[in-house]
């Protein structure tokens, strides 16, 4: 009975994956044959132009994941050696506990933090730069980087947690300090596992909608020549999240190609948060070097 | 594991949700409307016992998307249903209920007000739309100071109003990429917190303190500011109709809701968020 069940829920969830996709490869077939790889390409989004081209979307997603992973990883990792190997027992529970919660918070609430307090940070602190206003790609990165934290420093924490106490006794009884043992016996080992926790939170904070769009200014076609440039990320731009839950899914809605590049934009960041999520998976099944 | 008891909840569960939709008028749209809306809401919440959702996703364009797809019954929109509007859902018989009057203005923040700027031409906001003009000293700034241009979200009624005004028609304004803004509180928020800024915003929504209503400078010269006077005698450019929208006629709750609005005592909740009803504007059509 509960092997015929269980077998039954999870061919549902597979099929529901797959529905998933199939709807939103179905949905978005005007706009591929409309724009072709062009699509992916094209450096321009103007709707009634019947001009559909992702690529200053997909930056802005990229850029603010990376500014939350360059800030959120270092702390996080920094975080859970502190969790894992200097805490007592009930001490890194409760820590724990606190953060885990801070990773339900809705991210609304993120969202108003980051209007009443960093667009205003940003817009003051970096003003020999002269940003335009207070939404920019940087603002937008730094209240991800608040939000994918629990993620990482949990995870982490799992991670350093499930090396066996043998090693580090081991480790000392050779003669390490402390220091030395974490850094050269457990945190190798972990490595893996902290891997995957930055995998993870790069899924998180690609699929995070709220919060980004209250803050990121949602400017369509803010490409810079230069990928890599950083005085870029002081102008506003658009995610994909943002632009999906602006108004113009409304305005889409009964155009067949319009709507085709909304759900394309779904498409694509399935595909994009499905490999982080995926590729962080199977970083921590493999069994540790 | 019992399934029976698990499916039954199930089946509870799901009754239950349909019967509290059933009773339910949901109004979704515009948030100039809504301010409106939501209040005659919260009498006929307190004195019919009607049960009312009203909800702003989307603005103008949400109202009219949602109201054709029949989720809600009454839409709130800031602008007239246009033809494209219509060409999008043929089978909709969009019905204008028209219960007061609004005017958008060019809000801009403190200190361009207070660097003399005061009032635009629709070829100097043509120009700054277009990006021709990028700095206040351009358009009658005492000082160099760069315009931190906030464009209201294609679809709100806001912009429509704006750019049938500069353009003729949304079709004919131009593609552009400026920041944007959806909703009133966020637009006067965000105006008020950047230098250098300016979007359009209802003329209600600005308060002389922290965002100004800039003047519209005619064809002929003339100076108007949207005070009243000139959204009755039709001087002031940017008035639009605020209206909630029903498929076909208005039944049930949706009636007592549209009779309330129109109704004296509906009427006075207009001016008190700085709109004009019916009468103030003389009955004429916007």
């Amino acid at each position: 009975m509960t092997k015929t069940l269980s077998w039954i829920f999870s061919l549902l969830a597979v099929a529901t994956m797959g529905l998933l996709l199939a709807i939103f490869i179905w949905q978005s077939v005007p706009v591929w044959k409309h724009e072709g790889w062009g699509y992916l390409l094209e450096k321009k989004w103007y709707f009634r132009q019947h001009e559909f081209g992702v690529l200053p979307m997909v930056y802005g997603t990229l850029v603010v994941s990376f500014i939350a992973l360059v800030l959120a990883v270092p702390v996080g990792w920094g975080a859970a050696i502190f969790t894992s190997e200097y805490l007592p027992r009930r001490l890194r529970m409760a820590v724990k506990v606190l953060i885990e919660l801070l990773a339900g918070v809705p991210g609304v609430i993120y969202g108003l933090l980051g209007i009443l307090l960093l667009r205003d940070w940003v817009y003051d602190g970096f003003e020999k730069f002269e940003p335009l206003s207070g939404d920019t790609l940087l603002t937008a990165g730094i209240l991800l980087a608040v939000m994918i934290l629990p993620t990482v420093v949990t995870l982490s924490d799992d991670a350093l947690r499930s090396i066996p106490s043998a090693q580090r006794l081991a480790a000392r009884g050779l003669g390490l300090t402390r220091a030395e043992s974490i850094l050269f016996i457990v945190v190798p080992q972990a490595r893996r596992g902290l891997g995957a926790s930055v995998l993870l939170a790069l899924g998180r904070a690609m699929g995070e909608t709220t919060a980004v769009f209250l803050v990121v200014g949602r400017q369509d076609n803010n490409l810079p020549d230069n990928w890599f440039s950083l005085r870029a990320w002081l102008d506003s731009g658009q995610t994909i999240t943002s632009k999906l839950v602006s108004s113009e899914t409304n305005i889409a809605y009964g155009d067949a190609i319009h709507w085709g590049a909304i759900v394309g934009l779904g498409l694509i960041l399935l595909v994009m948060t499905g490999a982080a999520t995926l590729l962080g998976t199977a970083f921590t099944r493999k069994p540790h070097a | 594991m019992k399934p029976f008891s698990f499916l039954t909840a199930l089946a509870i569960a799901g009754s239950l949700v349909s019967t509290a939709a059933a009773d339910t008028l949901k109004i979704n749209g515009s948030t100039t409307v809504n301010l409106v809306v939501a209040e005659a809401a919260e009498i006929l919440r307190a004195e019919n016992k009607l049960d009312i959702q009203v909800d702003t996703q989307g603005g103008s364009a949400g109202g009219i998307s949602m109201l054709a797809d029949g989720l809600v019954q009454l839409g709130m929109i800031s602008k007239h249903v246009s033809d494209d509007d219509k060409a999008k859902y043929p089978k909709v018989n969009f019905v204008e209920n028209t219960i007061g009057v609004d005017s958008v203005a060019i809000i801009v923040s403190k200190d361009v007000w207070d660097n003399g700027v005061r009032a635009l031409s629709k070829q100097q906001l043509k120009d700054i739309y277009e990006g021709k003009i990028t700095n206040w000293n351009q358009v009658g700034g005492a000082k160099s100071q760069r315009i931190a241009f906030f464009n209201k979200e294609p679809g709100r009624g806001t912009w429509e109003v704006f750019v049938h005004w500069v353009y003729g028609s949304p079709k004919a304004a131009p593609q552009v990429s400026f920041p944007e803004v959806g909703g009133n509180e966020e637009t006067r928020n965000k105006v008020a917190g950047t230098r250098g800024a300016m979007s359009q915003l209802s003329a209600s929504w600005a308060d002389g303190q922290k965002v100004f209503a800039l003047a519209m400078v005619l064809d002929d010269g003339r100076k108007v500011e949207s005070t009243n006077e000139n959204i009755a005698n039709k001087t002031y450019p940017l008035s639009r109709p605020l209206t909630v929208l029903s498929n076909g006629p208005a039944t049930g709750t949706a009636k007592t809701m549209l009779d309330f609005l129109l109704s004296e005592r509906g009427q006075t909740l207009l001016p008190k968020h700085g709109y004009m009803n019916l009468k103030a504007v003389g009955g004429q059509k916007y």
